[in-house]
């Protein structure tokens, strides 16, 4: 059902909302411009602000090419491996998490949600500086399990999770335990096949809170190899010989592949963000 | 609850007390299945939450330094005393509580504009919706990165100022204008996901709300401060306070971008924790202020919820 104020002329809205999208992707088209002219040109064409502002006069994709041959593709491959771990394993804690939180009859299970949730959700960063001490007690300091870790249980991913649990009617669990099914089948044959959606967007969760990490594997990551994507980026306009073309470059190459399973996934992700927010 | 009930009618002939511990002895045995499927979340809560909390408060009430190596010596509250009368850190609290302000008024304000607007009926309002949400998927760093390119003094802003007719602006090289540089960055990457939830919140306003608000002859103003607003209560609580969370934690651009200058205009608390345990090298000193921030983002998530939970169903 549209919400809707009383009469106003439609059109002059829609004007409206269109301005204020493009107004948000204008900072988007200028990276991706930047990223496709030549270096020597991404100053130019400022003022008086022209076309070539913000449409290259030559097309090249030198940029991509020099960066592509750096330092950028093993850290988008870090940044990629970590995210998908910490995706597919999460997606393991956080369901088992909600099924016990949501189905199963436990004694302190209020507290215990209270707990999980509460807990996980003080946001990570606050203590990302003491867990990097402990980290590197634990000789966890360069390596994938070091970075895939933190990301693991994640307070949106549980929640929503069980929100979509508690939306199975109990109808199916009774019939199952009837019948004498473990709880483990329960889980994997009911609840995981019919919350499919939930699940892709719990794994998207707890990819992007990967991919977009900056201060844990700029802090638990320092050997080159182990790099991840954003922390390259960072130190890449750090650097004393600037290649604004290549952070152009390296920043659009960052943004294409969550964008692109964002949009793809975009429904079922805005909206159970949205439900497990405020239900 | 239900499964309760069926075995409850199946042992109703046991009699009450055999019943009791039946019940019992079910609710112990999905007690122990459920901890167990709890058990991966309940590790990493202990290892990557509680653990470190603890470590850093025990480091709170010690010295450590570069100089000590890794020894450390027992000074109990002389690390809090001393940010308590350190005006450094006082300046840093209140860059961080005066950028958190602006950001989350800001954002707020915007993003309810544009929920209300997407909101009327507008055509493509999915692909302006998507284009306005777009920021929020990428990497705060990139973002911090492009957007710095862009502040600078010859940068694509001051080319649009400038075909404006105003002049050059100093941006991220300001004391004065660094902090609302970094303001305008971080709300072109949150606008639009704020935005998300208010929507969901208007569409849920069922529409006879707003019908009969007209009937009565009440103008879109009133009817927007008078019906919707108040509806739209628990959606914005949340933003709010999500929002003021998030923030608190904004460190990217001022590591980025500015290394918490010119002049410690950028210095927000979590850059300067940063800088004091890696730069600095007091970890001490460090672990006490994520102590005292710790507790200030407790308090602020247990109030959330307990509003969440009060105004639930």
């Amino acid at each position: 059902m549209r919400a809707r104020f009383p009469l106003r002329p439609r059109l002059l809205l829609s004007i409206a909302a269109a301005g204020v999208g493009l107004l948000f992707l204008l900072p988007v088209l200028w990276m991706l411009s930047s990223a496709f002219r030549p270096e020597s040109e991404i100053f130019t064409y400022l003022s008086p602000l022209s076309v070539h502002t913000i449409l290259p006069k030559t097309w090249t994709v030198a940029s991509f090419t020099a960066v592509l041959h750096g330092g950028l593709p093993r850290t988008i491959f870090n940044s990629m491996l970590v995210g998908l771990a910490t995706a597919l394993l999460g997606v393991v804690v956080s369901a088992t998490a909600a099924f016990a939180l949501a189905v199963l009859n436990m004694r302190f299970r209020r507290a215990l949600f209270a707990l999980v949730v509460i807990s996980f959700s003080v946001p990570f960063d606050i203590l990302a500086i003491p867990l990097a001490s402990n980290f590197r007690q634990w000789g966890l300091a360069n390596s994938y399990a070091g970075l895939i870790l933190p990301g693991l249980a994640n307070g949106l991913a549980i929640f929503l999770l069980r929100q979509f649990f508690l939306g199975i009617p109990v109808e199916l669990k009774e019939a199952a335990l009837v019948d004498g099914a473990p709880w483990l089948r329960i889980f994997w044959s009911i609840y995981l096949p019919l919350t499919r959606p939930a699940l892709i967007s719990a794994g998207l969760i707890l990819f992007t809170f990967q991919w977009q990490a900056y201060l844990w594997p700029l802090l638990i990551a320092t050997n080159p190899k182990i790099q991840l994507g954003p922390v390259y980026v960072a130190g890449l306009s750090n650097l004393y010989a600037v290649h604004f073309g290549q952070i152009f470059a390296a920043c659009v190459l960052l943004c294409v592949i969550p964008t692109a399973l964002m949009l793809y996934l975009q429904r079922t992700f805005t909206q159970s963000v949205a439900t497990s927010g405020i239900k | 609850m239900t499964s309760i009930e069926d075995v409850t009618r199946l042992s109703a002939s046991l009699g009450p007390r055999a019943l009791r511990r039946t019940l019992g002895r079910i609710r112990s045995s999905e007690t122990a299945v459920g901890l167990a499927f709890l058990s991966p979340a309940l590790l990493s809560l202990l290892f990557l939450r509680i653990y470190p909390t603890i470590s850093a408060i025990s480091a709170s009430f010690h010295h450590a330094s570069l100089l000590l190596g890794t020894s450390s010596r027992w000074v109990g509250l002389d690390n809090y005393r001393f940010l308590v009368h350190s005006p450094a850190f006082a300046r840093s609290v209140l860059t961080t509580l005066e950028f958190v302000a602006v950001t989350v008024a800001i954002q707020t304000v915007l993003a309810l504009g544009i929920a209300v607007l997407f909101t009327q009926g507008v055509r493509g309002e999915r692909l302006w919706r998507s284009l306005v949400f777009l920021p929020t998927t990428i990497p705060i760093a990139v973002s911090t990165v492009v957007w710095g390119i862009a502040f600078r003094p010859d940068g694509v802003l001051n080319a649009v100022l400038g075909a404006l007719g105003i002049a050059r602006q100093p941006f991220l090289t300001s004391s004065q204008q660094a902090l609302l540089s970094i303001v305008v960055l971080v709300s072109w990457v949150g606008v639009g996901y704020w935005t998300i939830f208010l929507i969901a919140g208007l569409r849920e306003i069922p529409t006879e709300y707003r019908e009969a608000a007209a009937v009565d002859g009440a103008g879109p103003m009133k009817t927007f401060f008078g019906i919707v607003l108040p509806l739209l209560r628990r959606p914005l609580v949340f933003v709010v306070v999500a929002n003021t969370i998030a923030n608190f934690l904004v460190f990217a651009p001022s590591q980025i971008l500015t290394r918490g200058g010119p002049d410690n205009a950028t210095r927000v608390i979590l850059f300067d924790i940063y800088s004091q345990a890696y730069q600095v090298g007091d970890r001490g000193l460090a672990s006490a202020e994520i102590v005292l921030f710790l507790i200030l983002l407790l308090a602020i998530v247990a109030a959330q919820f307990r509003f969440l939970l009060r105004h639930s169903g």
